[in-house]
């Protein structure tokens, strides 16, 4: 630093009002934690020292060491909660959760805005789930859609309007009994009697402009579901000076939103009233049976669909319908986007090793799907389930195998009209090694990799000469191999021997030599990497489920995850189970230091031992 | 003239407590312009203000018009405007100077009417350090119309982090940012806005009264309820009850047997737009007979609308001799090919500018157009795409602001002036003057007659 950095950043006026002097001391990695991040972020990312004075593995030498130090020090504090802030239900989580209350079956989220995403890339992080105005009106117009539905359908009215004014039954009585149900179900923890009393006045009122029972109960549970105690998630505030358990109530919803994207059920609820979700294996026995329940598929989804990004096809990504027609069939646009979900939630359903997502002997398909795009053997279909999707047993050396034999992987990695190595390489780093390569170095073109215009060169070559650049090379020379090795699968993900009358060269060889040919070839080098796989994934998970964006001092709890993953064999529910028995999951931070925690993970975690 | 007070309006907006200073202009704002069906053809209309953002860049060398002032020859990428000349504004050499840092997209998109430095993050601090210049026109006269302002889009939130450039894509998916850590949402869908125009604009009656008495029991209940959590958590709640609060105040105005809004137009003069829209162009055009309406009914008078997000990968091999998606061809690396293509692409977005001019244009107010006044800006927050080039930003504007704006010429400024001088011009063409915009130096000159 003193050679490279100190020409500029010390003396009176250091450059960019960054003082080297202020990190020589030992302590300016916990006071200073946010400037050495971004010294090393700039270092690595070849922003500075400008003119690319520094090589590459200089520059990333340098980051490493950077982020090793500050983790060793983040970590011998000890493992902290980190914060839990109250936010709002995302749309998912408004739909389910409208769904579980009242036993209706619309997408009544449909009518909210889409929300943002951050942290490990999720909808549901505190810090993006964003309030505009709009917000105020399209939950009021919400509220009274599903009351409405929900009132003229006799399973919904049997789930909610529970009582009704009779011989004997005023209807005051009526409506409490009705309120004392609906309330703490829509609240998420118990409700006092000031609270019933609040509601029975405004279905007093309601009453005395002369509405029917009926009319009046619906209105009074609008005002419920306009409640911020119904669409935020909040906690009680934790007012002692440590850190501390998290009550049971709170629990009942971190786990019920973490493991369904929805409200706690009866039995949550009925655990935490008698204060068992503090004990781990009764925790660890209700991850099981959440697991193994129907509402996880909300989980799965929410959660592969945007840790894949496959949630963008048909959506941001669509196929070019003429050179791929077979994306109009909306049954088999279904089938392709379902697979990557009921894939990983057979392995957590069946508690199967997380490998599997690298590579696998199995797989889940429709008929159409094996048909259409896989050319696979295709199992014989029980009379019963034609169009449903059934797990395979794959034939030796099947390539179709793990997350990376399938169409919806293969096509988020694509452009609109064909395939790119660079992308599918970059998807790779990216989704599945966690280790994202970093921008272009300012003033460098972009790669041409198209055939546009009339360049005789095929695409091989081209991105052989680009990697000839040392600019470029740097980082395509860990990207381009992957992405090579995955050419057998055109757009669609169908297999294909040929590109436009050529034979597919799938060949790819990485900085470390590892070399391959082929997608299995390829899954086994990853399978070699599997450390830094499931880091990742531990990462997205464990971001998944605090629903925040993981900060420096998480990756104690990430370490402890991967170790305790690790130690059971890669089965899936171990990972589960570390996420829930985690500080962080499970505790409340002490009131919050005014300091701060706010250099995120990625930053840290991602930087090392790249592949 | 008659000033209504509505004292309790009053009170309630002060009362929203999101960090907005509110000063003198807040009283002008709740003075309503004269109106009425009846009125003479030369009454003052309102001014309506939208900005129409294209991502990804422009090919360059076919951007600028030739020629300065009123003898200005429109560039190819431009033709499609040219009945219109005289009603356009191009504005060339503007930049955004705190947007000239790092990253290729983020820095530079999000904060295109912002003009400001946005916080390098993956979420957890999210931060643009200003305010729109929309939000910033619609916080001061939005309270005028049934909705202060409307953000539109076509792309759906753009999911997940750029881990790669270390930015979260919120910032690729708003413009419009009502304080530096809220971006407004986006409406997508057509027919969902025209039933947000109706509900907005339909007269209030017995349910809208109850809804404003649940409204009023909700706050209460708030209040109770963030009695009980921590201080960051209080702030969360309030942001809540603070659009509770706005939408019961616009429910009160609404059903005021005094209240002075009228649509100019009505409403059901515009047919439902298709639940499901054929193609790219279509759902664009949708979106802008939204704006169209809103405007030529006076449901509002602010609107921000984003072709696609930062970074769009739209797939534009739709129009003839197009191979590739927006982002890719933008890209050029200077292929010729690529080039056309880009240029192509560009055109494309301007004949769609051009088709919501052309309907402003025919919707008559007295003896003007509802295009007369407004002001409709055409911009890009890149100008080479392929380089990220922050300088020489692509822009355009369109109408007279009721007069406000000399219109119908071409005006070359000095090499990166500030793009906020356009805003402190436009904002005092709105009538919401400000003193300063980010980090403008003064108006911009000769935009103003």
């Amino acid at each position: 630093m003193q050679s490279n950095c100190a020409a500029c950043h010390a003396g009176k006026s250091p450059a960019g009002g960054f003082d080297l002097n202020t990190l020589t001391a030992p302590a300016s990695l916990r006071a200073r934690s946010d400037s050495w991040n971004k010294a090393a972020f700039r270092v690595y990312n070849g922003e500075m020292p400008p003119g690319g004075a520094l090589d590459v593995e200089k520059r990333e030498a340098f980051a490493e060491w950077v982020h090793q130090n500050l983790r060793s020090v983040a970590c011998s504090d000890g493992i902290v909660p980190g914060s839990a802030p109250a936010r709002r239900l995302n749309r998912y989580q408004y739909t389910n959760t409208i769904r579980d209350l009242l036993n209706v079956h619309i997408d009544i989220g449909s009518a909210l805005p889409e929300d943002s995403a951050g942290g490990e890339g999720f909808d549901n992080a505190a810090e993006t789930l964003f309030l505009s105005p709009v917000y105020a009106e399209k939950y009021l117009e919400a509220a009274t859609l599903a009351l409405n539905y929900a009132s003229k359908d006799p399973r919904g009215r049997a789930k909610f309007l529970i009582a009704a004014p009779g011989p004997g039954v005023s209807a005051e009585a009526a409506a409490t009994a009705i309120l004392k149900d609906f309330l703490p179900r829509a609240f998420r923890r118990p409700v006092d009697s000031s609270d019933l009393d609040f509601y029975l006045k405004l279905f007093a009122s309601a009453r005395s402009r002369g509405e029917s029972f009926e009319e009046s109960i619906l209105y009074t549970l609008r005002g419920v579901l306009m409640s911020p105690r119904f669409l935020f998630r909040t906690e009680p505030p934790n007012t002692m000076g440590q850190m501390r358990m998290l009550d049971d109530y709170s629990m009942a919803s971190r786990l019920s939103y973490f493991l369904w994207n929805s409200e706690p059920d009866g039995l949550l609820m009925a655990l935490a009233e008698e204060g068992k979700l503090s004990n781990p294996e009764i925790l660890k026995g209700q991850v099981a049976r959440m697991l193994r329940n129907q509402r996880s598929f909300d989980f799965s989804r929410s959660f592969v669909d945007q840790w894949l990004r496959t949630r963008d096809l048909g959506q941001a990504f669509q196929p070019d319908s003429q050179l791929f027609p077979e994306w109009k069939d909306s049954e088999l646009q279904g089938d392709i986007k379902n697979q990557p979900v009921l894939f990983f939630r057979e392995i957590l359903s069946h508690d199967l090793s997380l490998l599997d997502l690298l590579d696998s002997k199995w797989t889940i398909a429709t008929r159409k799907l094996q048909k259409v795009l896989y050319n696979t053997a295709i199992k014989p279909a029980r009379s019963d389930n034609q169009g449903q999707p059934q797990r395979i047993e794959l034939p030796e050396g099947s390539n179709r195998g793990g997350l990376l034999g399938m169409s919806a992987v293969l096509m988020i990695s694509s452009h609109p009209h064909r395939t790119s190595p660079v992308l599918r390489g970059k998807w790779v780093l990216e989704s599945i090694l966690g280790t994202p390569p970093p921008p272009p170095p300012p003033g460098v073109p972009k790669l041409d990799e198209t055939a546009a215009g009339q360049e005789p060169a095929t695409l091989r070559e081209r991105l052989a000469k680009h990697r000839a650049n040392p600019a470029c090379a740097t980082c395509h020379s860990r990207i381009d191999p992957l992405g090579f090795a995955l050419e057998n699968y055109d757009v669609m993900g169908r297999w294909r021997t040929t590109d436009a009358g050529k034979p597919i060269d799938a060949k790819g060889e990485l900085q470390d030599g590892m070399a391959f040919d082929g997608p299995n070839q390829l899954k086994a080098a990853l399978m070699a990497k599997k450390d830094l796989f499931i880091r990742n994934l531990v990462n997205k998970v464990l971001g998944y489920g605090l629903g925040r964006g993981l900060v420096l001092q998480d990756s104690c709890t990430v370490d402890r995850i991967v170790a305790e993953v690790e130690r059971n064999d890669y089965r899936a529910q171990s990972l589960i189970d570390a996420v829930v028995l985690s500080v962080p999951f499970r505790y409340q931070e002490a009131p919050v230091p005014s300091n701060g925690l706010k250099q995120s993970l990625p930053s840290a975690a991602k930087r090392e031992n790249r592949p | 003239m008659m000033i209504p007070r509505h004292q309790a309006m009053l009170r309630r907006t002060v009362l929203r407590g999101v960090g907005v200073a509110l000063g003198l202009p807040w009283l002008e704002a709740m003075v309503p312009s004269a109106r009425a069906a009846s009125a003479p053809a030369n009454v003052q209309r309102p001014v309506r203000v939208a900005v129409l953002y294209m991502p990804n860049g422009v090919n360059t060398s076919q951007w600028t018009p030739e020629g300065e002032g009123r003898d200005f020859r429109l560039s190819p990428t431009l033709l499609p405007l040219q009945d219109l000349q005289d009603q356009l504004l191009v504005v060339s050499n503007l930049w955004n100077a705190a947007a000239n840092t790092g990253d290729g997209h983020y820095t530079k998109e999000g904060s295109l009417l912002t003009c400001t430095t946005i916080t390098k993050t993956l979420g957890l601090d999210i931060n643009i350090h200003g305010v729109s210049m929309d939000q910033v026109a619609a916080q001061r006269a939005g309270a005028e119309t049934p909705l202060p302002s409307l953000e539109l889009g076509i792309e759906p939130e753009s999911t997940g982090v750029d881990a790669n450039v270390g930015y979260t894509r919120v910032y690729g998916c708003h413009i419009a940012w009502s304080n530096p850590t809220t971006p407004l949402a986006r409406e997508t869908n057509a027919r969902s806005v025209y039933a947000r125009l109706f509900r907005a604009t339909s007269p209030a009656g017995m349910g809208a009264k109850q809804d404003t008495l649940l409204l009023d029991r909700v706050l209460q209940q708030g209040k109770t309820m963030r009695a009980r959590l921590g201080a960051a958590d209080q702030a969360r709640v309030d942001e809540y009850l603070s659009i509770i609060r706005s939408l019961e105040t616009r429910m009160e105005r609404a059903d005021d047997p005094k209240r002075t809004w009228k649509p100019l137009v009505p409403l059901n003069s515009a047919p439902e737009p298709a639940e499901s829209p054929a193609g790219h162009q279509e759902h664009v055009r949708l979106m802008l007979d939204m704006i169209a309406l809103a405007f030529q009914s006076d449901t509002t008078r602010i609107s921000t609308f984003m072709f696609g997000n930062a970074v769009s990968g739209v797939n534009f091999r739709f129009l003839e001799g197009v191979t590739d998606s927006h982002h890719e061809i933008s890209h050029h690396s200077n292929n010729p090919e690529k080039l056309r293509q880009y240029a192509v692409i560009n055109r494309w977005h301007i004949e769609q500018y051009g088709y919501l001019l052309r309907k402003l244009r025919d919707m008559k107010e007295g003896e003007r157009s509802v295009l007369d006044n407004s002001m409709i800006m055409f911009a890009s927050a890149l100008s080479d795409g392929n380089k990220h080039d922050p300088h020489r930003l692509p822009i355009v504007l369109a109408g007279r602001a009721g007069g406000r704006i000399a219109a119908g010429q071409h005006l070359k400024y000095s090499e990166d002036s500030p793009l906020a001088n356009l805003y402190v011009s436009m904002l005092d063409a709105f009538g919401t003057p400000v003193e300063r915009f980010a980090d403008s130096t003064g108006p911009l000159a000769g935009v103003l007659v």
